[in-house]
């Protein structure tokens, strides 16, 4: 017994895996804020990441382009043939936009869920280890980047802010399989029915959006939203299009796959999405989803 | 000059991992397949084969709580893998002998352990829920291959470098 207890490398191999246990269970339970060395280690990685990663950008999106030019020819022409649409498209617009301030005029009510202030932010990283699908951006804590907020892109919504730190901000991706990583989402239809983003299937790279009531009526086809529901979302920002439905386990609910809008690789710029309207006026949404939808 | 070499290439590499995930398009090597670039852990293993246990395994902790803060958020799996790993690795070592071949084999099999280690610990805790045969298959495979090429591709002139900085180092 007393030579087991003397094996130096047994009885540090143990009290490793003790602290090993104890730093996970340290990061993996919820925090609203980083510890301040984690803060100044990525504070400090980070400017040494956008140092290397502005001019890679660039080099980058050099090459995208020359690629971009020998597809011009064929771009055109399909652009071309959407171009006759939009003129009226934006005549209708126009029009709607006007009716709809109107009508909030009447009705007093000036922000909705869906005014957000746009936040551009470049990548500076991502993680190499593709099962925290996370992203780095250039903005923090001082550009106004809180904890939870939307970010997007140009084809839709990828995820939302992890942490922040002073300079810059963790985004946690829609494709990473985190539990607790979760998105209330209306399914666009005759009715909206409501579901949680929830999960996200590596294989078929097809989100799925669970919880959406057995009753209802969901088509392969219908877009699905943010909701603007619970956190800092603002509402209306694309999520995708239902590709398939299914009944879950015990048949109480439905489960939507969903072909996501935006490209979960080859990020670049994105948008953090602030909301304008405040956590402390929420209590009239109710109001505002029934108008905003 | 020459005691900045090795923490700055390390750091260069660090970077260069999450550049490549970022650049490269996720289709490369077909549809379905997840690669993961272990450039970091190759260099770390190299460096504890040709230089030494200790230093080895020092920046290896180092290298790992980095890698865990700055791109997991969940500090322990790297810090420990990495070191844990890498002193597997010399111990192994000790037993065959030292040439550029056998360290190699020993690279790549201390990445598709890390690999399955990585995969194991976030099963645990629950980060992820695909099964061991689907892991293999969209992972585990692409990865063990990519990572294999590389080790091969890279092996030799990290192999110089370490050996270059260890007669600097003795020099001085």
């Amino acid at each position: 017994m007393p030579q087991f207890f003397m094996n130096k490398r047994l009885i540090l191999l143990l009290v490793s895996i003790i602290v090993l246990v104890a730093l996970i269970g340290f990061s993996l339970r919820e925090r609203s804020k980083l510890s301040w060395p984690e803060q100044f280690i990525k504070d400090t990685t980070g400017w040494v990441q956008s140092l290397v990663s502005k001019p890679t950008n660039y080099v980058a999106g050099f090459f995208e382009n020359l690629q971009d030019l020998t597809n011009t020819y064929g771009e055109n022409k399909e652009l071309k043939s959407r171009i006759e649409n939009l003129a009226s498209l934006e005549a209708q617009v126009q029009e709607l936009k006007k009716d709809n301030k109107e009508l909030r005029d009447v009705l007093g009510e000036k922000k909705t869920l869906r005014d957000y202030e746009p936040l551009p932010a470049t990548v500076i990283g991502r993680n190499p280890d593709r099962w925290h699908e996370m992203i780095i951006i250039d903005k923090g804590n001082l550009n106004g980047v809180k904890k939870n907020m939307a970010v997007v892109t140009a084809n839709g919504l990828i995820g939302k802010i992890k942490s922040v730190t002073q300079f810059s901000s963790t985004v946690q991706l829609l494709s990473s399989t985190d539990p607790k990583n979760r998105i209330s989402a209306i399914v666009q239809g005759k009715t909206n029915v409501y579901g949680l983003v929830e999960g996200y299937d590596s294989e078929k790279k097809l989100l799925q959006v669970k919880a959406i009531p057995t009753g209802t009526e969901v088509k392969k086809g219908q877009t699905v939203i943010t909701s603007g529901l619970g956190d800092v979302f603002p509402k209306g920002l694309l999520i995708g299009k239902v590709v398939e439905v299914k009944q879950d386990q015990y048949g109480l609910n439905q489960t939507a796959l969903v072909k996501p809008g935006a490209d979960f690789y080859d990020i670049r710029t994105v948008i953090v999405t602030k909301r304008t309207m405040s956590q402390s006026v929420t209590s009239d949404t109710t109001s505002g989803k029934e108008t905003g939808s | 000059m020459k005691k900045f070499l090795l923490p700055l290439l390390f750091l260069f590499i660090f970077i260069l991992e999450s550049l490549f995930v970022q650049y490269v398009p996720d289709d490369l090597f077909g549809q379905n397949k997840i690669i993961v670039p272990h450039f970091l852990f190759a260099a770390l293993l190299f460096l504890t084969i040709f230089v030494g246990q200790k230093q080895g395994i020092i920046y290896a902790a180092i290298f790992g709580l980095l890698f865990d803060i700055v791109y997991i958020e969940i500090i322990g799996i790297y810090l420990f893998l990495f070191p844990f790993i890498a002193y597997l690795a010399s111990k192994i070592l000790n037993i065959l002998q030292n040439n550029f071949l056998v360290a190699i084999l020993i690279t790549i099999v201390g990445i598709a352990l890390l690999e399955v280690g990585v995969y194991e610990m976030d099963h645990l805790i629950h980060v992820t829920d695909i099964d061991f045969m689907s892991f293999l298959q969209l992972r585990f495979y692409p990865t063990f291959i990519f990572n294999a090429l590389f080790v091969i591709i890279a092996g030799y002139p990290l192999k110089r470098l370490f050996e270059k900085h260890m007669e600097a180092m003795r020099a001085e």
